[in-house]
Order: C-alpha cells, then sequence, then structure tokens
C-alpha cells in the first residue's frame, strides 16, 4: 500500500514538473538542445554537463588575489607610521670624514702643476689627471672658444633629439682612427658610459664573469643589467679559465644566453693592467664576449695613447667593446664606446645614458679631437710623461721602506699600499691605514706638495662589511705630471718619501 | 627579504611538479617600473570580441575548404582555437618587449594577467570561450567516438593551466627545475 501511495506520488511531481518546466519560456530550446546532443550516449552527455556546471561555478567564484598581502588595521598603520623615524639620505659624517673636510685643499685660480691655495701657498699638484698638462695648451683653449662662440655651451637636448652636432660626430670618428675600431659612440658623461653600455646588452638571464676589483660605475653597470654575475680573482687567468668552464658547463643544457667577460684594461683601484691577449684567447675558446673597461688606460698606455690594446699588441677589433674616458688625461669630458658598427647602432636607441642624457658640449668635443690628435701626432708628449713617471717611482717604490707601488710602471696613476710586513708588524686595520695617508697627505700639503688618497667606493646602503665583497686596500695616489720637470718631479717624490717615513715612524 | 635571495625551486627527488618561487624584491621592483603592457589587453572589450570573430573567421576558413565534413571542420576549429590560445597563455614565458628588464620571464602570460589574480572578469570570459566552443560544437555535429575525444582532450588541455590551482605549477619531465644562480 505504502509502496503505491508513494508510486503515484513521484509521479504526480514528476508530471508537475514537467508541466512548470514546459511552461518556461525557452524550455523547448533546452530540451531540443539536450535530445540532439543526447546522441544515445549518456557518458557524453554527463562529460557535456559537467563541463558546462564547471564553467558556471567558475563565473560564479569571486574573485581573489594571489599576492600575499598583509592585511592592517588602521590602530596598527598608525601604530606602524609613528615608529617610522626616516633614515638619513646622507649618513652623519663620520669623525674621519669631519676632520678629512676640514683639512681639505682648496685650489683657487685655474688648476695646473703649480696651483694656488685658498690659503696663499702655491703648491705642486699631483693630485689631478693632468697628466700632459693639456689644461695650461693655450692653443687648445682658443679652440675651445672658437667652438664655444660658434656653437654656444649645451647642445640642449639629448643626441636622439637634436643633441648630435657634427662635431660630435668627428670626435666620434676620430677615437675610432684612433684606436683602429669600425665605429664609436660618444657619451656625455665618462662615469655612467660602462654603467649604461652594460645593462644595454646584458639582461636579466646572461651572464656575466667579472673581475673581483672592477671599479664602482662597472659594478652599477652590472647592477642595473640584472644579469647572474660569476666574479674571478683579480687578475687571474687560471681562475678566470676555470669559472668560463664552469659557466659553460652549466649552462649547456639551457637555451644560449649572452655572456660577457667584463674587466677593467688598467685598474682604478689597484694601477696594474689585465693580461689583454690571454683574455681574447679565453673569450674566444669559451665564446664570451669582452667588455674591457680602459677608462683609466685610453690616452695613457701604449706609443700613441690607444690604451691596453695597443700596448699588448692587440687588434682593438678583437675585443668586442672598448670603454674609454675622455676626461682626464684628454682634458675633455665624456666617454666612449669604440665596438664594431652594429654594436654601437644598438646603443644609440637603447643605452640610457646616451638616450636620456644631453649631449656632449661642443667645446669639449672638439678638445677630445684636438687632444687625440696632438697624442697621435707627437708620442714625445707620452714618453715625457713616462719619463717623469721613472722619475717618481724611483723615489718611491724600491727606495721607500714602508709603501710598494701597485700600478704598472707606465701609468702616470701612482698606488702606493703598505706593504704586507709593516701592516703585519704595527698591526694595522683598514681604518688605521686610511688614517695613516691622510697623515701623510696633510704632511706633504705642509711641504707644498698635494696628493690624495685612494678612496673606495662607498658600500652598499644596509650591506654588512662581511658581505661587501671585494674592498681595495687604502692607498696612496700620486699623479705624476708633465707639466713638471724631472727635477721638480724628483723632488716632490723625495717630499712625499720623507712625509711617508716620518708619518710611520711616528706611529708606534 | 635580501634584495636578490631566491627561494630554490625544490622538489622531491621523484616528483616531476614543481612550484614557481615568489619573485625576489628586485625582481617585484622591475615588474612595477611599468604597467605590464604584455597582460593588460586582456581586459579590453576590442579583446574580448576578437576571439569570437577568429573562431568564426577560422570556420569559414575550414568549411570552404573542399571535401571536408561538419565534424572535420569543427574539430579542426576547435583545435586550432586551442592550440592556439594554449601557446600564447600557457607555454610562452615573460614579455616579449624589454619592458621590465625581464622581470617577468619566469611567467607565462596566464599568469601575468591581473597580475596573478584569479577569477577575474578576463580569466573568467577566457575560460568561458574555448568551453563555449566545445558544447557548441559536440551541438552541431555528430562526432564519432575518435574526434569527441579528440575534442574533449583539446578543451581539457586548456582548461586545466586556467585552473587557480595550477598557479605557478610547472611540469618538468625531460629537464630538472632551472637554478638561476
Amino acid at each position: 500500500m505504502d509502496l503505491q501511495e508513494a508510486q503515484t506520488a513521484v509521479t504526480r511531481i514528476l508530471h508537475d514538473a514537467s508541466s512548470q518546466f514546459q511552461r518556461m519560456p525557452g524550455s523547448a530550446i533546452i530540451l531540443r538542445y539536450i535530445k540532439s546532443s543526447y546522441q544515445n550516449d549518456p557518458v557524453r552527455s554527463a562529460i557535456e554537463l559537467f563541463l558546462f556546471l564547471f564553467a558556471v561555478r567558475y563565473m560564479l567564484a569571486p574573485s581573489y588575489s594571489t599576492q600575499k598581502k598583509v592585511k592592517l588595521s588602521e590602530e596598527e598603520i598608525d601604530e606602524l607610521v609613528d615608529d617610522w623615524t626616516p633614515e638619513p639620505l646622507v649618513a652623519p659624517p663620520t669623525s674621519f670624514e669631519e676632520m678629512e673636510t676640514e683639512k681639505r685643499a682648496v685650489i683657487v685660480g685655474p688648476t695646473g702643476p703649480k696651483s694656488k691655495l685658498s690659503n696663499g701657498r702655491t703648491v705642486t699638484n699631483l693630485a689631478s689627471y693632468n697628466f700632459y698638462n693639456f689644461t695650461s695648451n693655450e692653443s687648445l683653449k682658443e679652440k675651445a672658444i672658437t667652438t664655444l662662440r660658434t656653437y654656444g655651451v649645451g647642445p640642449c637636448g639629448p643626441p636622439g633629439f637634436y643633441g648630435t652636432q657634427d662635431v660630435h660626430m668627428k670626435t666620434e670618428e676620430d677615437v675610432a682612427a684612433h684606436l683602429g675600431t669600425p665605429a664609436c659612440i660618444i657619451y656625455a658623461q665618462s662615469f655612467s658610459t660602462i654603467s649604461s653600455v652594460i645593462p644595454s646588452f646584458s639582461k636579466r638571464g646572461d651572464i656575466i664573469v667579472a673581475d673581483r676589483a672592477v671599479n664602482f660605475a662597472v659594478r652599477k653597470g652590472i647592477q642595473i643589467s640584472r644579469s647572474t654575475v660569476r666574479w674571478y680573482d683579480h687578475g687571474d687567468m687560471e681562475d678566470l679559465e676555470n669559472v668560463l668552464k664552469k659557466v659553460t658547463k652549466e649552462q649547456a643544457k639551457k637555451p644560449l644566453t649572452r655572456r660577457f667577460i667584463i674587466t677593467e684594461g688598467m685598474f682604478e683601484n689597484i694601477g696594474d693592467v689585465s693580461d689583454l691577449p690571454k683574455l681574447v684567447e679565453l673569450k674566444l675558446k669559451y665564446k664570451f664576449r669582452l667588455i674591457l673597461d680602459e677608462t683609466w688606460s685610453y690616452g695613457v698606455l701604449g706609443r700613441t695613447g690607444r690604451g691596453l690594446t695597443e700596448a699588448q699588441n692587440v687588434d682593438a677589433s678583437e675585443v668586442d667593446m672598448i670603454i674609454g674616458s675622455l676626461s682626464g688625461p684628454l682634458s675633455a669630458a665624456g666617454g666612449f664606446c669604440a665596438a664594431s658598427r652594429e654594436v654601437v647602432e644598438h646603443q644609440r636607441i637603447s643605452s640610457a645614458s646616451y638616450t636620456y642624457s644631453a649631449a656632449l658640449p661642443a667645446m669639449l668635443s672638439t678638445t677630445a679631437s684636438e687632444t687625440i690628435a696632438l697624442l697621435q701626432e707627437q708620442p714625445e708628449i707620452l714618453t715625457g710623461l713616462r719619463d717623469n713617471i721613472k722619475a717618481m717611482r724611483a723615489q718611491l717604490d724600491p727606495r721607500s721602506d714602508w709603501v710598494r707601488c701597485t700600478s704598472m710602471v707606465d701609468n702616470p696613476i701612482l698606488i702606493l699600499v703598505l706593504k704586507a710586513e709593516v701592516v703585519a708588524s704595527k698591526n694595522l686595520s683598514t681604518q688605521d691605514q686610511n688614517e695613516l695617508f691622510q697623515d701623510i697627505v696633510d704632511e706633504c700639503l705642509v711641504n707644498n706638495v698635494l696628493i690624495t688618497r685612494l678612496k673606495a667606493y662607498p658600500l652598499a646602503q644596509g650591506v654588512h662589511p662581511r658581505d661587501q665583497g671585494w674592498q681595495p686596500q687604502p692607498a696612496l695616489k700620486v699623479c705624476v705630471t708633465s707639466g713638471l720637470t724631472k727635477k721638480e718631479t724628483e723632488k716632490a717624490g723625495t717630499i712625499i718619501r720623507h712625509a711617508i717615513t716620518k708619518v710611520l715612524k711616528a706611529r708606534k | 627579504m635580501p634584495l636578490d635571495a631566491k627561494d630554490p625551486r625544490r622538489r622531491r627527488s621523484s616528483s616531476l611538479v614543481y612550484t614557481e618561487p615568489p619573485e625576489s624584491l628586485e625582481q617585484l621592483s622591475d615588474q612595477s617600473a611599468l604597467p605590464n603592457l604584455n597582460a593588460e589587453w586582456v581586459n579590453a572589450k576590442g579583446a574580448w570580441v576578437i576571439h569570437f570573430v577568429l573562431i568564426l573567421i577560422g570556420k569559414i576558413l575550414f568549411d570552404i575548404m573542399p571535401g571536408v565534413s561538419q565534424e572535420t571542420s569543427w574539430t579542426l576549429t576547435n583545435i586550432s582555437y586551442t592550440a592556439g590560445s594554449y601557446l600564447m597563455f600557457h607555454y610562452v614565458r615573460g614579455v616579449p618587449f624589454d619592458f621590465n628588464s625581464g622581470a617577468y620571464d619566469n611567467l607565462n602570460m596566464w599568469e601575468q594577467i591581473d597580475n596573478g589574480d584569479q577569477y577575474t572578469p578576463a580569466k573568467k570570459f577566457l575560460m568561458f570561450v574555448p568551453i563555449a566552443l566545445f558544447l557548441v560544437s559536440t551541438h552541431y555535429t555528430h562526432y564519432d567516438l575518435t574526434y569527441f575525444v579528440i575534442n574533449t582532450m583539446a578543451t581539457i588541455a586548456v582548461v586545466i593551466p586556467k585552473l587557480p590551482s595550477a598557479h605557478r605549477i610547472r611540469f618538468s619531465i625531460f629537464s630538472p627545475p632551472p637554478d638561476d644562480a
């Protein structure tokens, strides 16, 4: 009885539902759809129904974020804001820095081998990169003034936007012709040349193998490029080869990336030079590109100042990119990248420093062309400087019991570091050495010789000294100039040597 | 978080699946340097209409080919749409232009859309299109078993990677996870 009742109830309910369904608008379409797609296969219909239901569920789901976000209440936000004390943009000067600022010599009037200080004394200036004394060359000055009258001061635009003038193109050709590369591109600032060239070629995922002792500008460039960096010990070609081998092995199964070796021609912080023939051999063997920072060697090394390529008899086109400076010894400003035509053209649109900063003032461009011509026409300018370097070195390196010179023989910047045994016997920390060298600088200034210390690049904010990586050894920096006679250079050298001895003897 | 700390892409030795680790602070700052133009256009209305236009053009193209039955024509349309969208949204990683210094190099386009948010209107639309296409195609044809399986598989292949639970999941069957050290 129960069963029969239930059965009739179910039949009635189903009948009602079906009549309700048929009364619904569009029900006929749904029925027809189901009928036509049923095709005598319930599994198919089940799959279709499942997909349909899944789609409906997906459409109705509320959106949410996958980013991890910390939810803070108003009070918590206020509390955090109250607690926050901003770190100063520039840290307050340390007592050592304050002392240094206080004692800093200020030059009044034009700089030159003999400079007048604000306290009225005239000193022998061995702290400027005016190696060839081009700053007191009257014909260069006249040419600069003529250019100034014709072109005005600044080009008032980036090179790609009305900033390029005929003089810039001439300077580019001059540098390229001097070095023997197919093309060259001129940047407006020397520092930002290399730090812009590196990121315009090397991107995230690319590989850079660099010398541990590269200068601050190169480090900045590597950092901006976001590339994977491998370091090799300074000047150690065996270590470089091991690193290259390791990288090649690791990358063998991965998609091909760009790979670069980056090093300096003449090291800013040590003064020695790279072994270019070996570098070229390794880069060809392991299929890397070589970016050579010749900021400190261009205009200095080689018979006509072409830099490391000339000094070590390497064809400049073997180096993929040569980055050099037009400031310093060339008495102009800006930097350049000399390379193949393709490499240069790529930078004209994709190198940040070239694209976004105003072009080099025309008079500096002509000055650079003139000084490059001078170096090529009168190699005796370079030999004159080298005689002075030899004279200065003779006074310092083998003669002094306390310091040794890490610079290579033709480097006009003599980097003088304390001998290892001196550091050991007197137990000197980095800070102690810096203070000692500052005392020596002051002592030299008393005797009318202006020299300076090597100022290491600053640590990144918030980096523990332990994680800072390679740091240069504190050093004295003596910049020789051909503006002085050999006698004057020797005399200055003696004064420096005596100052070193005096300060270090006084230190117990 | 250290500036360039990287969670290694760890997986158990037997597993073929790993999860893409979160971005380092440096990558995040590069990602936010510019709006992600590679993924933003999917929210444009024109970008929605183009799906239907392309499907229609594809269908017409396959229809006018001589000797192609309705079943084959629908299957070809379905497969070409799913293959194209799989390639575009799930296979290719990174951004084809140099906007963010390669900070999106490890993410496919589906993961870049709306900054990885789930169930957003654009994602709902993109999920809706292949399912609707499949349902429509089965309705207008009499697929035999082979055709039906091919079409179902093609649809599932683009539905599964779109699931929120598949976010940042990688399969590495033939190669170990990359280590960018």
